[in-house]
């Protein structure tokens, strides 16, 4: 019996990271993880009625509401993709140990790399999927509020004799609340930090034996990168007529480089309140995000390598 | 002329775990060494614990040998090309209960760089070979030991391999399904693929490996070709059929007559329980 007969070609690591992958988003969409979306759409339908706390004068009011529908949309997706970030990952690699499953995957020609990789991308296309989908709802209906307004607004503009210079400024304040790339780069901003979380949560997981493990210190780690900058920056501004130079920036490094710094993502609540996301702010969060991830998939790689089974 | 490659060749292996931090190493594999020429089946027979899973594990690349090494078809173990050509299914497998038993095999199949109509056509031997076309549809949460064991197998066999190892592969199944695989690797080995089980079903053992291994404590302890370790040189056994009672005692008297010669045993020879079983069950099936 011959097997090149059968086997068409060598697999290369991209073919056999997206079957892994595929298969991983398989597994976690027929867990029925999407129905959280309908939980969304009910948060999204009630943030149209949620009334914040408003101080400028009656012709914003209705920007308001478009405020408080992005606020609740990127607090939820943020929320969903977090914990579909960190849950899913932990739950994979364990399960699959568990199970004896991953005897059958690595018995085959498998490089371990490709399985590490293929689960982390299987879980980041169930996180970007569900992201796409909540971010077309929100869009959707932030595009209808924001016509809705527009046309209210300039007709009590108009009632009110307004200059058309004024109108045209309030018609640029109010699509400036709308559906904006801006948003759009928040949005995609999420999607970076549930990447980095995912890629942590694999790390902890190549080490750790349950999924409850994994979870709760990749919720640690998670909270606590979003002080660290902060905490860092409190005790070695203490410590500078002490401690060498040097010695501090090794240290702040290597903080950095094992606990990433979510305050920067703070730029999410900027976009929020309308402000413009610059895109050398994408770029450099897209650049952090890239570097967190290979830096944590080969990581696991150097734990995952030497694991026994 | 050159020489063929071991199926498997395992050299001095040995195995160590670490428990706790103050106790010795736990030594789970003592120096063993296998070596399995391409065709053979063979059996690696033990009690629990005495080192046939990880001896197995570490031949596929899953264990790291403390000393000693592993190779398949002559390719270093700890490489992942040695795992090109060997099929495994491990003790008590667990598959992903949300795929069907023809997504499974697809998975295992795309795995391996297998793809479209080849794959389809594979899958479908496959499922034919172990009985399940029926079940193809029906995801494996649903399915019972047996058929987990068979479709264990049919992911072991999806790349054609020609080495195929099968930790304790009736392990929990009824006789019925434990003959069924046997039957499997009766088929194997008339492909000319190589097997390397290991079984505590002795008798099962002994029917379909031509080789065998008792390994206890980590240690080999014997090996070699089962006719010549279970044959009794001293023993001659002679089997009639429809021989009358004047005939037995003849050949008594002659065997008395002679001065070296003593008879151990006489009587008629017995079925085991299993072909009882088996004959029974499908008496009762075919009658109804």
């Amino acid at each position: 019996m011959n097997p090149v007969s059968i086997i068409q070609s060598i697999p290369s690591h991209v073919s056999r990271i997206g079957v892994i992958a595929l298969h991983a988003f398989t597994q976690l969409v027929r867990m029925k993880v999407f129905y959280f979306l309908a939980f969304f759409a009910v948060i999204l339908i009630a943030s149209n009625f949620f009334n914040l706390p408003q101080h400028e004068g009656p012709e914003a009011a209705g920007v308001n509401i478009l405020r408080s529908i992005k606020s609740w949309s990127l607090g939820a997706m943020t929320l969903f993709s977090v914990v579909l970030s960190i849950v899913a990952t932990a739950l994979l690699l364990p399960k699959d140990v568990e199970d004896r499953t991953l005897y059958t995957i690595l018995a085959k020609p498998v490089p371990r790399i490709d399985y590490l990789a293929g689960k982390l991308l299987g879980v980041l296309l169930l996180v970007f999927i569900s992201l796409l989908i909540m971010n077309l709802l929100m869009t959707g209906i932030l595009q209808i509020r924001t016509n809705l307004l527009v046309t209210d607004q300039v007709a009590m503009a108009e009632s009110r004799g307004w200059p058309a210079e004024d109108i045209a400024l309030l018609k640029n304040d109010i699509l400036a609340q709308g559906p904006t790339f801006s948003l759009q780069g928040a949005v995609f901003s999420v999607f970076l930090r549930a990447t980095i979380i995912a890629s942590m949560a694999l790390l902890i997981s190549t080490f750790s034996s349950s999924t409850l493990f994994t979870t709760i210190i990749a919720f640690l780690i998670y909270f606590i990168g979003h002080f660290q900058a902060d905490a860092r920056a409190a005790y070695f501004a203490d410590q500078a007529g002490t401690s060498d130079g040097w010695i501090s920036k090794l240290i702040t490094l290597l903080i950095a480089l094992v606990l990433p710094d979510f305050q920067l993502f703070n730029v999410i609540d900027a976009v929020i309140e309308g402000q413009v996301m610059p895109l050398f702010i994408l770029g450099k969060l897209t650049l952090i995000g890239l570097f967190y991830v290979v830096f944590y998939i080969l990581a696991s790689w150097f734990v995952f390598a030497e694991k026994e089974f | 002329m050159t020489e063929i490659p071991a199926a498997v060749e395992i050299r001095h292996l040995v195995k160590d775990f670490k428990t706790s931090f103050k106790k010795q190493p736990l030594r789970a594999v003592d120096d063993v060494s296998i070596r399995i020429m391409p065709g053979e089946v063979y059996g690696l027979i033990g009690p629990n614990g005495s080192g046939k899973s990880t001896t197995m594990k570490a031949l596929l690349g899953l264990v790291a040998p403390t000393s000693g090494e592993c190779s398949i078809f002559g390719k270093d173990s700890l490489k992942v090309d040695s795992r090109d050509e060997v099929g495994f299914l491990p003790e008590n497998p667990y598959f992903y209960k949300h795929l069907s038993g023809e997504e499974t095999l697809k998975f295992y199949g795309k795995l391996c760089g297998i793809k479209g109509a080849k794959l389809r056509e594979r899958v479908g031997e496959l499922l034919k070979l172990v009985d399940l076309e029926g079940a193809s549809h029906r995801r494996i949460g649903g399915y019972s030991k047996g058929m987990l064991q068979r479709i264990g197998l049919a992911q072991a066999l999806i790349q054609e391999p020609r080495l195929v190892i099968l930790d304790e592969p009736t392990a929990g199944v009824d006789p019925v399904g434990s003959r069924e695989i046997r039957d499997l690797i009766f088929k194997l080995k008339e492909q000319g693929i190589t097997v390397f089980l290991c079984s505590h079903l002795l008798e099962q053992v002994q029917e379909v490996c031509d080789h065998v291994g008792i390994i206890f404590r980590g240690k080999m302890v014997r090996q070699g070709k089962l006719d010549d370790l279970i044959s009794i040189e001293d023993q001659t056994e002679l089997i009639l059929k429809d021989a009358s009672p004047e005939l037995v005692a003849e050949i008594k008297a002659l065997i008395e007559r002679d001065t070296s010669a003593e008879l151990v045993r006489s009587g008629k020879p017995r079925t085991t329980l299993e072909r009882l079983f088996l004959r029974e069950t499908r008496i009762q099936e075919t009658s109804k």
